[in-house]
């Protein structure tokens, strides 16, 4: 396995994020405050807005809700939704739940990360795609099954995966 | 919406029930439109995904062009749970069903259906066995088969108004139970109900509820477990998408049981449209005053709120995911103390998953003795399973507990497709286990699925044939359960991951001899000491697929070999690993595109000595595998392969010397016989064949026809054998024209390769009778030069490569009517499918269902059949439908010539004396060898092990003996084997093909039909340069690594 840290000091340039952006965070947070248990809805939130879950931000809601950063940065490396990591601007996911993986999920997927010279959970470095695995999207009657943004694509073959991806720019 | 009271409620209950009236209308008259009209189109996550809003939004702007609007409703509802079809579409009255629609089609719908009252018929289902086109969606066998109580409005209601939710006398339980009766009159009902939780581990629903009201305090709280995680299973995403009330109505309930106000939907956020659907429903209860305060004005107050998952499989576990509401991390709990005492925040709660809950409002109006009315003793009332994977038809499957399994998959699944078998099923995702063919009777209910090693779980049924690698499915499983683990406890954390990379390594073909012993001590371990079903169930695949796959495993490990053909580590060209000899196809066919035809039939020869004939006669499993078919069609190998043989000069043949002292005996010259005799003179052997028929080929000469393989070509490639130095003793009979004891005095070792060749008795009266003959003898006198008697009307019993053989050599023997009676159907038919097709062409009918009950004649000589109509029943161990006579369905068929060729057994007179034999009358080999048998220094192998079997497993048979002989006879004198001297190798080609397009295989040209009938001339023609050239650049060169 590649090693983490490689691809993860790719994005350690804490990005700067927009005195608007940071403040629709501490509305989030603030509506959230009385809530008890609501660090997750927070969480999720706050990542529709930003796209991701740097350690900065974290430190932000950690103090907001009156939590230790510790007890948010277990709860964001334990749930497969938080990215700490910039998502591309399109997310490529291939549902490998196992209806999909019968009807041959592997083999799209290892053409995925071959053509985009990225593995599951990384983004490209010009930030365009994002590769993730699913598993399960609950359409498996149309498997095997990769989404991009929010377009499913049904009965994929390895051989079409190249001219997919071309309408995504 | 005005807030709801009991009256209020009933009124538009009767509005809304009259509004829907139409859906339940079943009749139409062609050419008569009857209005209004009810167009109910699914808005389930996988229509969307297949467009069906811009088919909406087509119908939608043409009902409002044409100004339809009176006579016409457009109504999206939820998930119909038939998503492979998709988009659908039900339009009423007379329910008519629509599939695989597209936006294109609205135009005709709207046209020839709606105004015109023509319901098109290209738009309709067909029956994936028979062809025939159903149009109505209540006579479809995937849903008339079904008993829909939790999925009573699939397909039927809107999905986002809650009036038609009431108009299907939605919250009238609600009412009930808030104002007619007490929590314990609640809770006897769930109980008599024998209600099972439906999320996996099927506890007492009423058990459980009625633990939580016994527990003090005022807060308690009611959870739905919508995280649907198991992948394979959908039915509760179909019921949120679908009938969310049913849910919110089956939390009123359980709040009203229990002392509850609070309730909390859990819902994983990969299902975005159901946590959209639950928000409208919610919102909308809360507007009619069915939730929150004094709902229906009986005092009695709850309140639902959403609560989004955020991906983790474990907090699916009922404490992980109360710990997940609570804001941390989705870890279990120890219990005690259980939810009922201790949940939620501490306080009591009930956690219910989705299809139970929606269970709930029916047992409450129609009572818990009602639902109890379907089922078994211990597993009361109805499933949903989910069936996916390698079958007909994919979808949601509602039955009654205690359905054969087999019904399942076949009378309501349609079996499986693109001509596979089905190999198993798996239930119960990861925690569950794969059931294998010879359990299809077993009925489906929460004890039964247990004692097979398997659990019903949440309802997925996952169907995989013969392409899938049961250790890899294992591995997958066992790779999910890794990732998904949290990480808690020991055994669970480390236990995945450490048996995770045994199995890796046993599909990588690093596999040791104790890493079975291993995954099951290790399987044990977790399973006791795991914190909560996560790690508990984990090890299930494993030991399921051990259980009933073992033999996997094990020619995973000891042989490096995937019988299945998928875990890619262990091979490069798939077809060349199937292959029983491990033919280089991809090395051939490269050679054959460079146009180097004689390098070509060199690669042949390394492996195969008859290649000529198996290029006609192959049963080419090689083409099963090939992964040409994943774009368009698998390669023509076999073809390919004739083409190198009819074209380039075989390679000469010189004699070769006599090195060893020993000498061995080969009884038989069939191909296994002969591939083991060539083998052997190689190596510097003294052979001798011994054959009773005058002419050696076994059933290559005196059984398949001169069509499909013609002389020349059999005789060509014996002699090139029989020139290394092979003796041969024709014409004559060991056991009588020489004896055992002779054989052993002069002979070393004896390979008895005799073959299968006598036909095996039916057991029906009337079988003595002069005409009634076995197919075998019959092809054998033809080809001894003898014309047996043939007859106008001939009837061959058995559907086999031995019936078609018999069947087109009678037609070409002057038989005006030939008949093929088989009694099960077309698909259990073990002969190749090109050959049935042939015969049919030529004019052979085949009669399906049929079995002979008795054979009449006058004067000794067969006049008539009197044959019985048969019906499938229960499924025998092989998985097939063991066919049952249908009482006083019988009929006459009057013939000259009855050919029975229902299997074929050993000639017992060339099994030496005294040898053991298995119980269908075989040669036994010994355990742990491929070939020995019980007498010292005699070795068996092809059909006389195995009955009737191909060529090519007969050549690789002859090639096992050959080794296992060599191995005996130099290890008997403590030498190490002879080593083969390796030939020159061959520079093969590494040109791919750059830009893969499809392009469907070419067909073989054959001899004209009406002709062809008329004499022996070969069928199959041969390709063209041309044709072999364009064929062989559909190669994917599998063999060649990509950079």
């Amino acid at each position: 396995m590649k090693a983490k840290s490689d691809y993860d000091s790719r994005w350690s340039n804490e990005q700067e994020f927009t005195a608007e952006e940071l403040s629709t965070v501490d509305a989030i947070i603030e509506r959230y405050r009385s809530k008890s248990g609501s660090l997750i809805p927070v969480l999720e939130d706050v990542q529709e807005t930003l796209g991701y879950l740097p350690k900065s931000i974290q430190r932000k809601i950690a103090s907001g809700l009156g939590l230790p950063f510790s007890e948010v940065y277990g709860v964001v490396t334990f749930y497969s939704f938080f990215t700490m990591v910039p998502r591309g601007k399109h997310t490529v996911k291939c549902c490998l739940g196992t209806a999909c993986y019968v009807r041959g999920g592997k083999k799209i997927l290892e053409k995925l990360s071959g053509t985009l010279g990225i593995e599951p959970g990384e983004t490209t470095a010009d930030r365009l795609f994002s590769l993730e695995t699913v598993r399960c999207l609950g359409a498996c009657g149309l498997a095997p099954v990769i989404t991009a943004d929010d377009e499913t694509f049904r009965h994929v073959k390895p051989t079409k995966v190249v001219e997919l991806l071309k309408d995504y720019e | 919406m005005k807030r709801l009271n009991s009256e209020r409620l009933k009124k538009l209950h009767l509005k809304m029930a009259r509004f829907m009236e139409v859906r339940h209308e079943d009749t139409t008259t062609p050419g008569e439109p009857r209005y209004p009209i009810h167009l109910l189109i699914c808005g389930g996550t996988a229509c969307h995904a297949s467009k069906s809003l811009e088919i909406e939004q087509r119908l939608k702007s043409e009902i409002a062009e044409r100004k339809l609007q009176d006579k016409v409703t457009l109504i999206e509802t939820g998930c119909n749970g038939f998503c492979a079809q998709g988009p659908v579409m039900v339009i009423y009255p007379a329910g008519i069903f629509y599939q695989y629609l597209n936006p294109d089609d609205v135009g005709e719908i709207i046209e020839q259906h709606i105004l015109k009252g023509y319901p098109v018929e290209r738009l309709m289902y067909r029956d994936p066995g028979t062809g025939e086109v159903i149009s109505r969606m209540k006579d479809i066998p995937f849903f008339s088969r079904q008993q829909s109580r939790v999925l009573r409005n699939r397909g039927l209601i809107a999905a986002e108004k809650i009036e038609e939710y009431i108009g299907t006398m939605g919250y009238q339980a609600a009412l009930k139970a808030l104002t007619e009766m007490t929590p314990h009159d609640i809770i006897a009902e769930v109980k008599i109900s024998g209600l099972r939780g439906r999320g996996g581990a099927g506890f007492p629903t009423g058990m459980k509820w009625e633990f939580t009201a016994r527990s003090q305090g005022d807060v308690k709280y009611v959870l739905c477990n919508a995280d649907e995680g198991d992948p394979g299973a959908f039915m509760d995403r179909s019921v949120l998408e679908a009938d969310p009330h049913a849910v919110l109505e089956g939390m009123i309930i359980a709040a009203r049981a229990i002392g509850a106000h609070q309730g909390y939907i859990y819902c994983r956020a990969e299902y975005p449209l159901a946590v959209k659907r639950l928000n409208i429903a919610i919102n909308q209860s809360r507007q009619c005053g069915l939730l929150g305060n004094n709902i229906l004005a009986s005092g009695f107050n709850f309140d639902i709120e959403i609560y989004r998952g955020a991906g983790a499989f474990v907090c699916g576990e009922e404490t992980a995911l109360m710990t997940s509401i609570e804001g941390k991390r989705g870890t279990p709990r120890p219990r005690p103390p259980f939810p009922a005492v201790q949940g939620l925040w501490k306080k009591p709660t009930v956690l219910n998953n989705v299809e139970t809950l929606a269970s709930i409002p029916q047992i409450i109006l129609n009572g818990g003795g009602w639902y109890a009315g379907l089922g078994t003793l211990r597993s009361k009332g109805t499933k949903i399973f989910a069936l996916t994977g390698d079958i007909n038809n994919v979808g949601l499957v509602e039955v009654p507990m205690g359905m054969p399994l087999g019904g399942i998959i076949h009378d309501i699944g349609r079996g499986i497709p693109n001509k596979k078998k089905f190999k198993a099923v798996q239930l119960g995702g990861p925690s569950g286990g794969c059931i294998p063919v010879q359990h299809l009777n077993t009925p489906v209910d929460y004890e039964s699925i247990m004692r097979l090693g398997a659990i019903v779980g949440s309802g997925g049924m996952i169907v995989m044939d013969d392409s899938k690698c049961m250790v890899d499915v294992a591995r997958f499983f066992m790779e999910f359960c890794m990732e998904e683990s949290c990480g808690k406890c020991t055994p669970c954390r480390v236990g995945t991951q450490k048996m995770l990379e045994v199995l890796t390594r046993i599909c990588d073909g690093e596999g040791r001899e104790d890493d079975i012993e291993t995954l099951e001590r290790w399987a044990k371990i977790i399973q006791n000491a795991a914190l909560c079903g996560l790690g508990q169930t984990a090890p299930n695949p494993v030991l399921s697929t051990l259980r009933y796959f073992r033999h996997e495993y094990e020619a995973h490990i000891r042989e490096k070999r995937c019988p299945a053909v998928v875990c890619s580590n262990l091979f490069k060209s798939p077809c060349q690993h199937a292959c029983p000899i491990g033919m280089d196809i991809p090395a051939y066919i490269a050679l054959v595109r460079a146009d180097r035809l004689e390098d070509a039939y060199r690669v042949l020869l390394k492996t195969n000595p008859f290649p000529g004939i198996c290029g006609r006669v192959c049963d080419h499993i090689c083409e099963t595998k090939c992964r040409r078919s994943t774009l368009d069609e698998p390669v023509n190998i076999k073809y390919l392969k004739r083409f190198i043989t009819d074209n380039a000069a075989r390679p000469p043949v010189k004699r070769v010397s006599i090195t060893q002292k020993e000498r061995i005996a080969v009884v038989g010259a069939g191909p296994a016989g002969l591939t083991a005799a060539r083998n052997l003179v190689l190596k510097g052997y003294g052979v001798t064949v011994f054959e009773a028929l005058p002419e050696a080929g076994g059933m290559l000469r005196w059984g398949i026809p001169e069509y499909r393989l013609p002389r020349n070509i059999l005789r060509g490639e014996i002699k090139d054998i029989l020139d290394l130095g092979v003796e041969i003793s024709l014409n004559t009979r060991v056991g009588m024209d020489i004896s055992w004891n002779d054989i052993e005095k002069e002979f070393q070792a004896v390979f008895l390769a005799a073959g299968a060749q006598k036909s095996a008795r039916l057991g029906v009266e009337g079988e003595d009778l002069e005409g009634v003959y076995g197919a075998v003898e019959y092809l054998r006198e033809f080809n001894l030069g003898n014309r047996p008697t043939t007859g106008n009307r001939v009837a061959i019993i058995g559907g086999g490569n031995s019936a078609i053989d018999a069947a087109r050599s009678a037609l070409r023997l002057g038989a005006k009517e030939v008949v093929i009676l088989y009694r099960r159907l077309r698909a259990d038919m073990p002969a190749q499918d090109e050959e049935i097709k042939a015969a049919e062409e030529e004019g052979v009918k085949i009669h399906y269902l049929v079995s002979p009950l008795k054979f009449e004649g006058q004067n000794g000589r067969v006049k008539q059949v009197i044959c019985q109509k048969m019906i499938l029943g229960d499924f025998d161990a092989g998985g097939r439908r063991e066919p049952i006579p249908i009482a006083n369905e019988e009929f006459i068929l009057e013939v000259d010539l009855v050919l029975p060729a229902t299997g074929q057994a050993l000639d017992l007179d060339f099994a030496k004396p005294g040898i053991d034999l298995t119980k269908r009358g075989f040669i036994k080999i010994v355990d742990g060898t491929k070939t020995r048998t019980s007498s010292d220094m005699i070795f068996a192998g092809g059909d006389a092990v195995r009955g009737p079997d191909t060529v090519v497993g007969a050549i690789a048979a002859g090639h096992r003996a050959a080794r296992e002989i060599e191995l005996a006879l130099r290890q008997g004198k403590t030498e190490s084997p002879y080593t083969t001297v390796t030939e020159e190798g061959l520079d093969i080609p590494g040109t791919v093909e750059e830009d893969i397009r499809e392009m469907l295989r070419l067909s073989m040209p054959e001899a004209d039909i009406a002709e062809r009938v008329g004499d022996f001339r070969e069928v199959e023609l041969g390709f063209s340069r041309q044709e072999a050239l364009t064929e062989s650049t559909r190669c994917l060169r599998c063999d060649i690594e990509a950079e």
